[in-house]
């Protein structure tokens, strides 16, 4: 069976859709409900007879006390509160060998701690593809100290604690959250997890079957935004960096062994390109534990010098990757799906560490979007562009949703539509129309309330601890710093309609990226979508010709 | 689908799930009030954690006192406190004050549908849907547009004995949030093409809960479990209803339910007690206490049978059962018992990893001889009563051995459990109970719910309090008392020819020897 640690937290920032406020927080709880899966291999317990595991009281004398009344006895506590003086603070501190420590403190007795390696499916030019895929379901697999992921599980449990391991394009996460008393356990397991890996045969032919697996689940969904961020980025950066698979082709499943692991892990998980964060947890003592277990570690695949590193930069090309697909009965429940075809198209954005992508950002929450049945209150997005102009205008299309991807040297910012196949020129149409128009007048209105949007979302994402825990992690180790969260909203606040004109301006002088999926009998000619993108009006070149 | 994610369906998922075009309004379902306690619970955090952490004096959080006069116990309770106070018409306000940027406020309201009656099913429900369309000051573009505006979120649900209605915005906001909420709950326009218009949107909204078949499975329990008696009824009502209900049936509903001792306002995050208080008074003070001619709505007891409904469609591909005994109450501390028994036996679904090493021996042997997709349990409660139980879903060849090892493994609780296992089940519990509480929404509805249902919000260290003192001998019997040799009952939908007789199910409710 596959990892169950596929699903997501969602990347605060870094990659926006106009929902993701909606599924930070469902990833958040998302990832609590997998941890509590994952609580198991009791017999073990007994096999071993932890003595000291039973612990419990005696004290059934204040059982049949209703819930309405309070338990006697108990103290009246006192309550933390907030000091007002003491703001969020994010301390890094970098170790001899190039580790960074970052922390942050927050409310409650849980922490999440975990490390994030500068590793992903872009630094695989010279390896096979896949190989982050394979280390993603590999995770919390038997290391040096534990025999085998159940006795990690146990561990994890004595402390309440719940274990995730995800890798992006660009970052390769392992993440606990535990009762923070637990943590220097935590931080010990984590620093074994990462550097100490078995990957013995068996645990890698159990992964050949997940992968193998999850390969075949990713061509069933119904829901084709995993399949078509693939293909948009592989058409946006043909063959290069976070253009190569994020998904192992089937191809390789069969050629990555230890030895290609270990080649790979040697060059890429090093000291320098990780970081160790922590949220809610005392800056001192992670740092105390990341000397103990992180600082002078010799990791299972040796201290060989490193060679292959892959230092290339994303070179944007664009250009169109189709799958046609018959996509008539996709439902997996009783509720039919109507047949859709799926499109994406893309541009190239900037990256996060540039000014502009800011404005960016506040673009894409202003074109926001989302499904033509979605439910939900005022909230949504009801007046983003990509509702009133797309959705509220043409009942036939389901989908308009706008995405923003971005990374340290580029980024993507596409929208997804479906509609039925017979519509689909007319759909690409009505995209093309509407970024040409991002070039055009911004209503004032309607960018004041992107910004605000765009600054609620950031804050109510930024609720959850495994949440400000990616965000801590991924910024510390793009910049090595973090900006909080109020500079954001400043910097926010400070974006025009000029901005956005000339940050789209920008953008549509660029070849665009498609990603087309389903029947694709009426799909446009790319070079027409091109030509529709550049001209004024988004218009595709009327053809007249019978036979063409 | 595990339990927290059960649990935040309602509030987070809502804005996912597919409904109408025509719609735009969140998905409130009936979704019964199962697992509300695992929602509602947490606060604190985990047990002896921040008592061992020291060197706190550059943290964000601080305690009121020096210190070392406070108690272990004391220490435990590393949140900031929930304040409550009274309005004088009787509505409650409750906040958490966690200085965040962000805040979710939202009214709990004590009425749903186990208000109704057969005439007026459905009012409540109907009620919610309005509330988005627009009061008598805001027309619903207004309303849509102001709250989107200000980069906030409106929600609300409806169930069988509560309705919410929360928006969540940045904290900066609340004056203007709290201003909303009293006039979506208070000023309502119910205008009559509102109305003609959103009966479609109901019917369609029918149409999708008959998909989900969980949901269904859900309503049929309650149809047969509490027959005769209001709770037996659905939160949308019948289809009868949604065509004919009138704007005087919901203004008729609204003034003899919406009273402010039955109105809890919630908050938590960036949200000063103080000022949320004054909020309250000023926009909540002229909420009506008093009924006409002091006719107070009274709950009836409503009975529960053991009895069986199924549903036999062999075009289905999978088979929902619930199985359930009646539980305690609300308010009853066997709670904390059957939730530790319910920990116990946990959930399963077939995509979990770990198969036949998990930890609950009923997910274990589901693993191992592929019993079913995925179960999980429930204890769904009320003010008077309760439906504990589990609800699995499965092929047509596997119902009769699926639910075998399920009553096995509750035969299991009332005679054999161990202090072993049931040590097992309070860690998960507990690590439940604190991993929710994640985020403003659920801190907030747990307040809303704790402050409503028992009076005050529960502290986390409360629940560990009552958790502790538990051990196997208690579970055994709590688990006798409501499981063993009782009536269940039993609903099944879809492929179900291989459900047993009744008389069977019911003879697996006590083993004849153990």
């Amino acid at each position: 069976m596959p990892e169950v640690a596929n699903h997501s937290a969602p990347e605060v920032f870094w990659r926006i859709n106009s929902r993701g406020s909606l599924r930070g927080q469902a990833a958040g709880l998302v990832m609590a409900a997998a941890g509590m899966s994952r609580v198991r291999e009791w017999s073990r317990i007994r096999r071993f007879g932890l003595a000291g595991f039973r612990q419990y009281s005696h004290g059934t004398s204040n059982a049949n006390i209703p819930l309405s009344s309070p338990l006697p006895g108990v103290p009246k506590p006192i309550f933390a509160t907030v000091d007002g003086q003491e703001k969020f603070e994010t301390k890094v501190t970098t170790l001899e060998n190039g580790l960074r420590v970052a922390s942050q403190n927050k409310f409650g007795q849980f922490c999440t701690v975990g490390i994030l390696i500068n590793s992903g499916s872009r630094h695989e030019a010279k390896y096979p593809s896949g190989i982050s895929h394979f280390l993603e379901k590999l995770a919390f697999s038997s290391t040096a100290q534990f025999g085998s992921k159940d006795e990690i599980l146990l561990t994890l449990e004595k402390h309440g604690g719940i274990c995730d391991c995800q890798t992006s394009r660009d970052t390769t996460m392992y993440a606990v959250s535990a009762d923070a008393k637990g943590f220097d356990t935590v931080v010990s397991l984590l620093a074994d997890v990462v550097l100490q890996p078995r990957l013995s045969e068996e645990e890698i032919e159990m992964t050949r079957m997940a992968v193998r697996f999850e390969l075949e689940d990713l061509n069933m969904r119904p829901d084709p935004e995993p399949l078509l961020t693939e293909m948009i980025h592989a058409a946006a950066f043909r063959e290069n960096t976070v253009g190569l698979p994020r998904y192992c082709p089937l191809e390789n499943i069969d050629k990555i062994d230890q030895k290609v692991l270990h080649s790979y892990l040697q060059n890429y998980f090093t000291p320098s390109r990780m970081v160790l964060a922590g949220v809610g947890i005392e800056h001192e003592q992670l740092l105390e534990c990341a000397k103990k277990y992180l600082l002078g570690v010799n990791p299972v695949w040796g201290t060989g010098s490193l060679q292959d590193i892959d230092r290339s930069v994303a070179q944007y090309t664009g250009g169109i990757v189709k799958i046609e697909k018959d996509m008539s009965d996709v439902s997996l429940g009783p509720t039919p799906i109507p047949e859709l075809t799926h499109l994406m198209i893309g541009l190239e954005s900037c990256s996060f560490l540039e000014e502009d992508f800011i404005p960016f950002a506040v673009l894409n929450m202003m074109m926001g979007g989302g499904g033509s049945f979605s439910a939900g209150g005022p909230g949504k997005g009801m007046f983003t562009r990509l509702y009133l102009n797309v959705l509220n205008r043409h009942h036939w299309m389901y989908n308009a949703t706008s995405y923003h991807h971005s990374y340290e040297d580029t980024g993507l910012l596409c929208i997804h539509a479906s509609a039925d196949p017979r519509q689909v020129r007319e759909m690409v149409e009505i995209i093309t129309r509407e970024f040409t128009l991002m070039a055009g007048a911004v209503g004032e209105v309607e960018l004041e309330r992107a910004k605000t949007q765009l600054k609620s979302m950031l804050m109510m994402n930024l609720e959850s601890r495994p949440v400000i825990f990616e965000d801590v992690g991924r910024q510390v180790l793009a910049t090595g710093g973090r900006k909080l969260p109020d500079e954001l909203c400043n910097l926010i606040s400070l974006v025009t309609s000029n901005d956005i004109a000339r940050v789209a301006t920008k953008m549509l002088r660029n070849k665009p990226a498609v990603a087309a999926l389903g029947d694709l009998s009426e799909l446009p000619d790319y070079e027409h979508i091109q030509a529709a993108l550049s001209s004024r009006d988004g218009r595709l070149p009327r053809t007249y010709r019978l036979f063409r | 689908m595990s339990r927290n994610e059960r649990a935040s369906n309602e509030l987070t998922l809502a804005n996912d799930n597919p409904a109408s075009r025509v719609q735009i309004q969140t998905r409130s379902r009936p979704k019964q009030q199962r697992e509300k306690m695992a929602a509602s619970v947490c606060r604190a955090g985990g047990s002896a954690g921040r008592a061992l952490l020291r060197a706190r004096a550059s943290s964000l959080l601080s305690l009121k006192k020096s210190q070392s006069t406070a108690s272990y116990a004391q220490t435990l309770q590393n949140i900031p406190e929930t304040q409550v106070s009274t309005l004088e018409n009787g509505l409650r306000v409750a906040s958490e004050d966690s200085a965040h940027p962000t805040c979710t406020v939202g009214v709990w309201i004590g009425a749903g549908s186990r208000y109704e009656n057969e005439k007026n099913n459905g009012a409540g429900y109907f009620l919610e849907h309005l509330a988005f369309k627009g009061t008598k000051k805001r027309p619903q573009a207004a309303l849509e547009q102001e709250i989107e505006s200000i980069g906030a979120h409106l929600n609300s649900y409806t169930s069988r004995e509560q309705t919410a209605i929360y928006i969540k915005a940045l904290s900066k906001d609340l004056p203007k949030a709290v201003e909303i909420l009293a006039d979506v709950v208070q000023n309502v326009s119910l205008e009559d093409s509102q109305i003609e218009k959103e009966r479609s949107v109901l019917l369609r909204e029918m149409e999708e809960i008959d998909a989900n078949l969980e949901e269904v499975a859900f309503d049929y329990l309650h149809a047969t479990a509490y027959q005769g008696t209001p709770l037996g009824r659905t939160v949308i009502g019948p289809s009868q209803n949604a065509k004919t209900l009138t704007r005087a049936d919901l203004l008729e509903y609204m003034n003899l339910h919406y009273k402010a001792p039955r109105m809890v306002l919630a908050a938590a995050g960036g949200v000063d007690h103080k000022e949320l208080a004054s909020l309250a008074q000023r926009h909540f003070g002229g909420v009506s206490f008093q009924y006409e001619g002091d006719a107070v709505p009274v709950l009836t007891h409503c009975r529960f049978t053991g009895s069986a409904i199924q549903y036999r469609n062999d075009d289905l591909p999978l088979a929902h059962i619930a199985v359930a005994v009646e539980g305690p109450g609300w308010n009853n501390s066997d709670n904390v018992a059957l939730l530790v028994a319910n920990s116990l036996i946990g959930n399963y679904d077939c995509t979990y990893g770990g198969g036949k090493n998990l930890s609950s021996s009923l997910a274990r042997t589901s693993a191992e001889f592929n019993l079913c997709q995925s179960y999980q349990t429930f204890n769904i409660r009320y003010s008077d009563t309760g439906l504990f139980g589990i609800h699995f879903v499965t092929d047509k060849h596997s119902i009769e051995d699926m639910l075998h090892v399920a009553q096995a493994e509750w035969m299991h609780l009332c005679t054999g459990v161990t202090d072993s296992e049931v040590n097992r089940a309070k860690i998960a519990l507990k690590t439940a109970l604190v991993a929710q509480l994640d985020g403003t929404t659920p801190v907030c509805e747990d307040i809303g719910r704790g402050v409503l249902n028992y009076g005050h919000r529960i502290s986390l260290k409360e629940w560990n309090d009552k958790i502790d003192a538990l051990d196997a001998k208690k579970v055994r019997e709590v688990c006798m008392k409501y499981i063993y040799d009782k009536c269940p009952a039993v609903s099944a939908v879809g492929p179900v020819e291989q459900l047993p007789d009744y008389n069977r199910i019911r003879s697996a409710m006590f083993w004849l020897r153990f």
